[in-house]
């Protein structure tokens, strides 16, 4: 228990819309270790962005609420603790950056002032220390010419330069936990590849655990220790990132790994996964992936299947695997 | 995983229940309690308009020298004038006159000034120019001098009151559906219509004009609104009905006189004109609420 | 080349960004000197980064900008210089397929007149025989006739997508530009399209422009590739040929960066340092000279020239012969 950072329990959130409160995560269970690089994949409509809100508690202004379950980090849970405990946490323990860089970072505030306002606020150094604190940040992240920068508004830069500014805000204060949700989507190839090396350089140095949230199976293959496949608000498979590439056991993930080109492959036609994700509002009853699945029994229609210890690195819910060893994760 | 055909058949994920864009507005309209009340109001009052000479207790135009000036009573339900006209008849009858004149006067402004916004918005450049500084122009008059002028031009009557409300629309609506064009301009359906081969024409009438049109029906109720107090004032001036008409501005200024004594022959029209106006504007913002994309995103 | 469906030469682009009656203009070259040619039948993509010109090019393809300098002659016809009266068949011969499915149909128009606009504009059909067109064509991409009455925000992205293919092939264009197709899809969805597309090739015969900032799809998907930066095109050559011996530096690079989804083939990246230069002040000489590891002196003086160096693969490198 203790080794882990953050540890989330049959985490349900919803949303209200409408008067009718609607369940979007139904149930997610994953662990991250200190150090660790944990994939979440998922594509849309899986709540792959949303536990990433709800681990950090971002939901003011929306209907979203945690329902049930449990977010321990650092041995504490978040969701028992009050929003001011939170917010303590949140930007020095715990740090999140996000896919769009321009509409996170403040347009009306030069670059220097929005990071020593971090670093103020979580470091409590006097001004001149944290200013020299925000340059140093901005040349680890492998801003050359930091000292102006620092005077620069967030418009004047270039996309991967804004990424390297949020991830210095999201580092300043050596946090534990950094939830990357999207981090490279927006960004050009090559430029991808310098923030995605950036990062490993950062993890090293800082042992920081790192919660990856993805579309991208090329940035999960490359980039994380362990993979969490999402689906529909549940998690269908965990493993190890050799494992699941080299032999994914959930339908999902066989047919999400097999629909993506790769080069090389010569694949003449790509194989893909019939219909679409069934909408929160009209969940089906049993295995939410059932309708697609061309491995359905007829319980997976019915009931939902338990999530199955297949080895002590690999889980997955799928009736499939369930007949001899019924382990429910704890 | 699954068999790798390329065509599949796919399920419309929503509901099987069809979309109309009109259930759906109607949907939210029915939520704005003042709106509907003045939609109930205006309804009536345009079917007063054109069944009013019929229901009319007594004749509008007939003098009766015998009650004259008399008050609100049980026979003359919103009392007599100087001439011992019934007033609540004349109300009636003048509604159909009001309505007309703000009516046709924002409908034809409404026409004119969209085509002169969408062309103005849409190829730009120095149409757009002329266009805008002439609209320039006429905004910085104040709406009743200009009116004024133009009646002053014309020679009064109620068809030169028509033309002059109808001019000084033109602008609003013409900058309105310019902003609008400039807006759905940047829409990529429309970059697709052009390159099918999509003729100006065909371009903004099937692909930009609706996107023009929440803003414009919400514009006309308001400006309904407009006409119709500018008509009256018109009217009041002496600029545009005939003072037999039972216009309600032709009213208010005969009224005038009599003011401090019979106060009703002044109040009555002007109940009527504060009425009107009021339920356009409430249905104007009844709609704007439902209608109004920027709201409608928060 | 035989049966070329398109044949681009030298294009150029260059828009005004500043400057009027009284200051100095300011330029920016989108596109600079762009030469290709599609055969009938086949796949040529257009792949590069931001600021590289692809999508500006496609533009010109059809028209939607004029170009500022050079030759597009399509299917016989030079369209480059042609006045817009003259544009009918061009817009009947090729038509093009947008990035975003929500953005590029009219949430006004029901399904069967978004599909059947093409039809109204360019044949004299009555609107019985186009509906039956219509019918038909949401058959081929995989939609059903009962989709012909709804609106298209009833349905998913890449049902949308597949309208807006619906909608582009109801011509019997001979080209299609597809611009970022599938970039705006879910992963299991864009391989439903992609096979469509390629379906749909056999069929009809139809030549693709691809454009694309995905290598992996653009390796998926073509027969020949271009690749671009900052407006020119630095290689180009049949797709077996440049994927697995990239000449340009460049290419090398953006080859080396596409994380692969497979971890055991984990490699040592090529990481270019530096962004990627605003188009508004272009780096001097080759534009790739301020990123690129064999960089020298020539570099920044001279433009490269594009250079044949096998059968099937150009490029436009000083240090590659």
């Amino acid at each position: 228990m203790s080794e882990h950072v953050l540890r989330v329990t049959d985490l349900e959130t919803s949303f209200t819309r409408d008067k009718k409160e609607i369940k979007i995560l139904r149930g997610v269970n994953f662990a991250i270790r200190k150090g660790e690089i944990l994939g979440l994949v998922g594509e849309s409509g899986s709540g792959k962005s949303l536990t990433s809100l709800s681990i950090m508690q971002l939901f003011h202004g929306t209907t979203g609420k945690i329902v049930n379950g449990s977010i321990h980090f650092n041995g504490e849970d978040l969701t028992k603790m009050s929003e001011s405990a939170i917010r303590k946490i949140r930007g020095k323990q715990m740090a999140m950056i996000f896919q769009e860089p321009m509409t996170s970072l403040n347009p009306v505030l030069k670059i220097g002032k929005q990071l020593m306002e971090a670093i103020e606020m979580h470091l409590k150094l006097p001004k001149n220390e944290s200013r020299h604190h925000a340059i140093q940040m901005l040349k680890n992240v492998g801003i050359g010419r930091a000292e102006e920068i620092i005077y620069e508004y967030p418009h004047q830069l270039s996309g991967g330069m804004r990424q390297r500014v949020m991830i210095a805000m999201a580092m300043a204060c050596h946090p534990n936990l950094l939830i990357a949700d999207e981090p490279t989507t927006a960004l050009d190839v090559t430029i991808q590849a310098q923030i995605l090396e950036l990062m490993k350089k950062l993890k090293e140095e800082n042992e920081t655990a790192i919660l990856l949230i993805t579309h991208d199976l090329g940035v999960v293959a490359e980039m994380c220790d362990r993979v969490v496949v999402m689906y529909a608000g549940q998690v269908v498979e965990e493993a190890d990132v050799f494992e699941l590439f080299a032999s994914p056991k959930h339908p999902y993930t066989q047919g999400l790994i097999a629909s993506v080109p790769k080069i090389g492959d010569n694949k003449e036609i790509l194989d893909s996964i019939n219909g679409q994700v069934p909408s929160p509002q009209n969940m089906p009853n049993g295995c939410k992936f059932a309708p697609r699945c061309n491995q359905a029994m007829s319980v997976c229609h019915e009931e939902s299947p338990p999530t199955v210890n297949i080895s002590t690195t690999r889980q997955c819910s799928c009736w499939l695997y369930a007949t001899k060893d019924v382990k429910v994760n704890a | 995983m699954t068999s790798p055909t390329t065509v599949q058949n796919s399920q419309v994920q929503h509901t099987q229940r069809k979309y109309s864009p009109f259930k759906e507005f109607w949907k939210s309209f029915k939520k704005q309690k003042a709106a509907l009340l003045a939609s109930i109001f205006i309804g009536l009052l345009i079917v007063v308009a054109f069944i009013g000479p019929y229901i009319a207790p007594y004749d509008p135009f007939e003098p009766n020298y015998d009650a004259l000036l008399e008050g609100p009573s049980a026979s003359h339900l919103a009392g007599t004038d100087e001439y011992g006209r019934d007033i609540f008849s004349r109300l009636i009858v003048g509604a159909k006159i009001s309505l007309m004149v703000s009516f046709s006067a924002v409908f034809l402004g409404l026409i004119l000034g969209t085509i002169l916004g969408l062309i103005s918005g849409y190829f730009g450049g120095w149409i757009d120019k002329i266009i805008m500084r002439s609209c320039d122009v006429l905004f910085s008059f104040p709406d009743l001098l200009l009116a004024i002028a133009i009646v002053a031009l014309l020679g009064p009557g109620i068809n030169n009151v028509i033309i002059a409300v109808m001019i000084f629309s033109v602008p609003s609506f013409a900058r309105l559906v310019r902003g609008a064009t400039l807006n759905a301009k940047e829409n990529v359906y429309v970059e697709a219509a052009q390159s099918m081969g999509a003729s100006h024409v065909r371009v903004l009438w099937k692909h930009i004009f609706p996107e023009t049109m929440s803003e414009l029906i919400i514009f006309v109720t308001m400006r309904i609104g407009t006409a119709i107090l500018a008509a009256s004032g018109l009217s009041f001036l002496g600029l545009g009905a005939s003072p037999e008409m039972p216009e309600w501005g032709v009213m208010l200024s005969s009224g005038r006189d009599y003011l401090g004594t019979s106060s009703h022959v002044v109040i009555m029209p002007g109940i009527a004109i504060f009425l009107t106006v009021l339920a356009f504007n409430l249905i104007g913002d009844g709609l704007r609420d439902v209608l109004d994309p920027k709201i409608k995103n928060n | 080349m035989p049966n070329s469906i398109l044949k681009v030469e030298n294009l150029k682009k260059s828009f005004q960004i500043a400057g009027g009656l009284f200051q100095q203009k300011q330029y920016v070259n989108a596109v600079i000197d762009v030469s290709f040619e599609i055969e009938e039948g086949t796949t040529f993509s257009l792949v590069g980064e931001s600021g590289c010109g692809k999508s500006t090019t496609g533009r010109l393809i059809t028209r939607l900008i004029a170009p500022t300098n050079g030759s597009i002659v399509v299917d016989g016809q030079e369209v480059a210089t042609a006045k817009p009266s003259e544009l009918k068949h061009l817009r009947q011969t090729v038509q093009m397929i947008f990035q975003d499915p929500y953005a590029s149909l009219n949430p006004r128009m029901k399904v069967k007149e978004l599909v059947g606009e093409p039809l109204e504009i360019h044949t004299k059909l009555s609107k019985a025989e186009r509906e039956k067109l219509v019918l038909e064509m949401l058959e081929v991409v995989g939609l059903n006739a009962e989709h012909a009455d709804r609106y298209a925000h009833e349905f998913s992205g890449g049902q949308r997508q597949r309208l807006g293919i619906a909608r582009a092939l109801i011509t019997k264009p001979k080209l299609i530009i597809a611009d970022e197709p599938v970039s705006a899809l879910d992963v299991s969805i864009q391989s439903q399209i992609l096979n469509l597309l390629k379906q749909l090739q056999q069929d009809y015969k139809i030549s693709y422009l691809f454009i694309s900032h995905d290598l992996s799809v653009v390796e998926h998907i073509s027969h020949y590739i271009g690749v671009m930066y900052l407006g020119s095109i630095v290689e180009i050559g049949r797709k077996e040929t440049i994927f697995n011996n990239p000449k340009h530096p460049y290419t090398q690079a953006l080859i080396a960066s596409v994380p692969i989804a497979d971890p055991t083939l984990r490699k040592k990246k090529i990481v270019l340092t530096g962004d990627i230069p605003n188009p508004k002040n272009p780096p001097s000489g080759c534009t790739f000279h301020t990123r690129c590891p064999l960089a020298s002196d020539i570099c920044k003086q001279a433009i490269p020239e594009m250079k044949k160096i096998n059968e099937e693969q150009s490029v436009a490198c000083h240090f590659v012969h």
